[in-house]
């Protein structure tokens, strides 16, 4: 047996792999400045609220305004321990905005499905009701809301935040819930139904779990509806339930004097809980929002 | 029907709601358009317990100060208790006119002075004569608590906006003494700025949301700008005095888009020569200034006039506590006059808010005639304060809007000062029709 010479290639030593070619065109100077620009857009203001919140008051204020300060400071987040009350407001946030998405989601959920896999009288009519309420200023509705609240004795108090904010977050979250049920094929419940599950086990046995993302998407967008309402928590709370839009504004913005470092550093204490569970949750949002965009 | 729900009730919550929507430039949407009706005196319920609305409560500089004094008056009244709700001064009116029309809202009220009015429109505020009657106030002070001839407010502090000068850049431009007149005050301009280094010479306000302050320098002119109830903003004096302004703009003797936190920082960065603030407003200049020495250079100078011998003319400024007619309201009435007349009370207010008395006593006393700044402030500024002529209209801040929009296209030369100034009569004529 013979064996064949070895050829050239087989003796050299191990070539390196030659580089991977990227596929496609590369990026162009425009998509590359596009980006740029809508980053900057995007975290600008971030950056400018960490930068804020890390500068002497007096460097706050120099003029010109500089991009990158020359001294830091924790000073700014020390009206954080000084100010208890703004854990209170903290506390009150988490409160409201938990329950206002956790009645979101229960509620949206069941007239979604009833809007998605029944057909009876009056349910188109019905779907276009719920999505009218949203064409009315929101202040029209607080003066309605004021006043009903006021009759039943609920202002001052939790409830009548998480109602407010469930009254606007529903219409939103039932359409995309539907959008949502409807990608989930008529066969499976047909199948459930076959099997003998009735509409309690179909629906929380099979549709719910199937639509988390969908459920925690919903649930998140009640939650910054929640998190990031101004006028309605300035108004029903009082002063006792007020949640961290209007807690910070009326800690921190005054009469002749806004302390803007330590309103920037109160800001980015408080957001954190809310970025974290962004990132964690994040995959569903993205994919609850648009699992009903395309309809197969 | 309820109280709460009767139809007029309703309708005027809806024009709270309106208001709520556009918060701030339609301020005066939220009041109603009824006449000012006080609710007549106050008769004691034997209630001691009431709330003391006031953004003071919730202010770094007030907080303090104002739980002090309310402790030592609930200390010194037994059975006494008072909360003291806060709302963001921004977004006060709007609340509190809500709360008041509402019926949720009792006892005492820190009110803006240029507030009041639209307040007392509701009908719901305590007639204050008896309990102001006898008292030290000022006539200056007690005016400002004065809506309609009744006594809806007890004034609580008094002063007004005037001209703040830093003494060491007007020294080193060889401005050595205070302008009198006009011509002075351009010719001081001029001198500062040939300093140059990027020094704003008077960081006047361009900013739609503070040039209501021209109205000061249209009364300066000649103008007065509301003559028996009809509002003259184009007349002779009104033109001469946006002619004058307009001058200053276009020969970058003020800076173009400036509000009073814009000027509030230049004045702290050594980088304005005057601007225009109340007496409280000093305290936010030096805070944030890297110069500790800045509030020794601040001068309070009283408005330069067009001739000789004039008399120099300020947009008053000041705090009064009004009353809401209803359960409580005779011991918020005893309430608001302690903290207003006890000079134990208004100079330890003087003393850790800096904020003037409205008492003859507590003007006289020792720590406030010892603080220059404040005695130059009554002097020059205080002692020559009216109060805005719209300010007895509900819809005075959509009036002072429409004129602030009007003078501002006039600066930036969209139309001339007559025309804007005619369109502005015209369209403020029409929102009080």
């Amino acid at each position: 047996m013979t064996a064949a010479p070895p050829d050239a290639t087989s003796t050299a030593p191990e070539a390196a792999p030659a580089p991977r070619r990227r596929r496609g065109r590369p990026p162009s100077w425009g998509a590359i400045v596009t980006v740029a620009v809508l980053g900057v857009f995007a975290f600008g203001p971030v950056y400018w609220v960490a930068v804020t919140a890390f500068t002497p008051t007096a460097d706050v204020f120099r003029f010109p305004p500089r991009l990158f300060p020359e001294r830091l400071t924790v000073e700014n987040f020390s009206t954080l321990w000084d100010n208890p009350v703004l854990l209170r407001y903290l506390a009150n946030s988490l409160i409201v905005s938990t329950l206002t998405a956790l009645l979101t989601v229960v509620v949206s959920a069941y007239t979604a499905y009833s809007f998605a896999k029944f057909r009876y009288r009056g349910r188109r009519s019905l779907m276009y009701l719920v999505l009218a309420s949203q064409m009315f200023p929101q202040a029209l509705l607080l003066i309605t809301l004021y006043l009903v609240f006021s009759q039943v004795g609920l202002l001052n108090s939790y409830l009548a935040l998480i109602l407010s904010f469930t009254t606007f977050t529903l219409p939103l979250c039932i359409w995309m819930l539907k959008g949502f049920f409807d990608t989930i094929p008529d066969e499976l419940i047909e199948a459930a139904k076959v099997d003998g599950a009735g509409q309690g086990a179909i629906i929380h046995r099979i549709l719910l779990p199937v639509s988390l993302p969908g459920l925690v998407a919903t649930g998140l967008f009640a939650f910054i509806r929640g998190w990031n309402d101004f006028i309605f928590a300035l108004t029903l709370a009082g002063p006792e339930k007020q949640t961290l839009p209007p807690g910070l504004v009326n800690t921190f913005l005054g009469e002749v004097e806004t302390a803007w470092p330590a309103l920037m550093a109160a800001s980015l204490v408080v957001s954190l809980p809310v970025v974290i569970g962004f990132a964690v949750l994040q995959r569903y949002l993205v994919a609850g929002l648009t699992a009903g965009a395309v309809k197969g | 029907m309820s109280d709460q729900l009767s139809r007029r009730n309703l309708l005027k919550l809806l024009g709270a709601g309106v208001g709520l929507a556009v918060a701030g430039p339609t301020l005066a949407a939220c009041a109603p358009s009824g006449s000012t009706e006080s609710s007549g005196g106050l008769s004691d319920d034997g209630v001691k317990q009431f709330p003391f609305t006031t953004w003071a409560a919730n202010e770094a500089v007030t907080k303090e100060p104002l739980a002090a004094l309310i402790s030592r008056y609930t200390g010194a009244n037994g059975g006494t208790t008072i909360q003291t709700p806060s709302y963001p001064y921004n977004d006060y009116l709007n609340q509190l006119l809500l709360q008041v029309q509402g019926g949720q809202l009792k006892g005492a009220m820190q009110l803006d002075v240029a507030w009041l009015a639209t307040l007392a429109a509701t009908g719901k505020l305590a007639d204050l004569g008896s309990v102001a009657a006898g008292q030290d106030y000022t006539d200056a002070a007690l005016a400002l608590g004065r809506v309609d001839g009744k006594q809806v407010g007890l004034p609580w502090t008094q002063a007004g906006i005037g001209l703040i000068g830093n003494q060491e850049i007007l020294t080193r431009a060889g401005v050595s003494a205070p302008p009198r007149t006009v011509e002075e005050f351009e010719a001081a301009l001029r001198a500062v700025k040939g300093l140059g280094g990027g020094i704003v010479p008077y960081a006047a306000m361009t900013k739609v949301d503070q040039l209501k302050d021209i109205i000061a320098w249209m009364w300066t002119f000649g103008s007065p700008v509301v003559d028996s109830g009809r509002i003259v903003v184009d007349d002779e004096g009104s033109v001469a005095a946006l002619t004058w302004y307009k001058k200053l703009y276009d020969e970058k003797l003020i800076a173009a888009d400036v509000n009073r936190v814009d000027a509030r920082a230049l004045m702290s960065q050594g980088k304005a020569a005057f601007y225009e603030d109340a007496i409280s407003g000093r305290a936010a200049v030096t805070k944030s200034s890297t110069d500790s020495a800045l509030g020794d250079k601040l001068r309070p100078l009283a408005r330069p006039v067009r001739a000789a011998g004039d008399k120099p003319r300020h947009l008053a400024w000041g705090h009064v506590i009004a009353v809401v007619n209803a359960e409580g309201g005779a011991a918020a009435a005893q309430f608001a006059k302690t903290l207003t007349t006890d000079p134990a009370y208004s100079t330890e207010w003087f003393a850790k808010a800096g904020l003037p008395p409205t008492t003859r006593a507590g003007l006289a006393a020792s720590d406030v005639q010892q603080n220059a700044f404040a005695a130059a402030f009554s002097r020059e500024i205080a002692a020559n304060s009216s109060a805005g002529p719209f300010w007895i209209h509900p819809q005075f801040s959509q009036m002072e809007k429409v004129l602030a929009e009007k003078v501002q296209a006039a600066l930036i030369g969209r139309s001339s000062p007559k025309e804007a100034l005619t369109e502005a009569r015209e369209q403020m004529s029409a929102l009080i029709k």
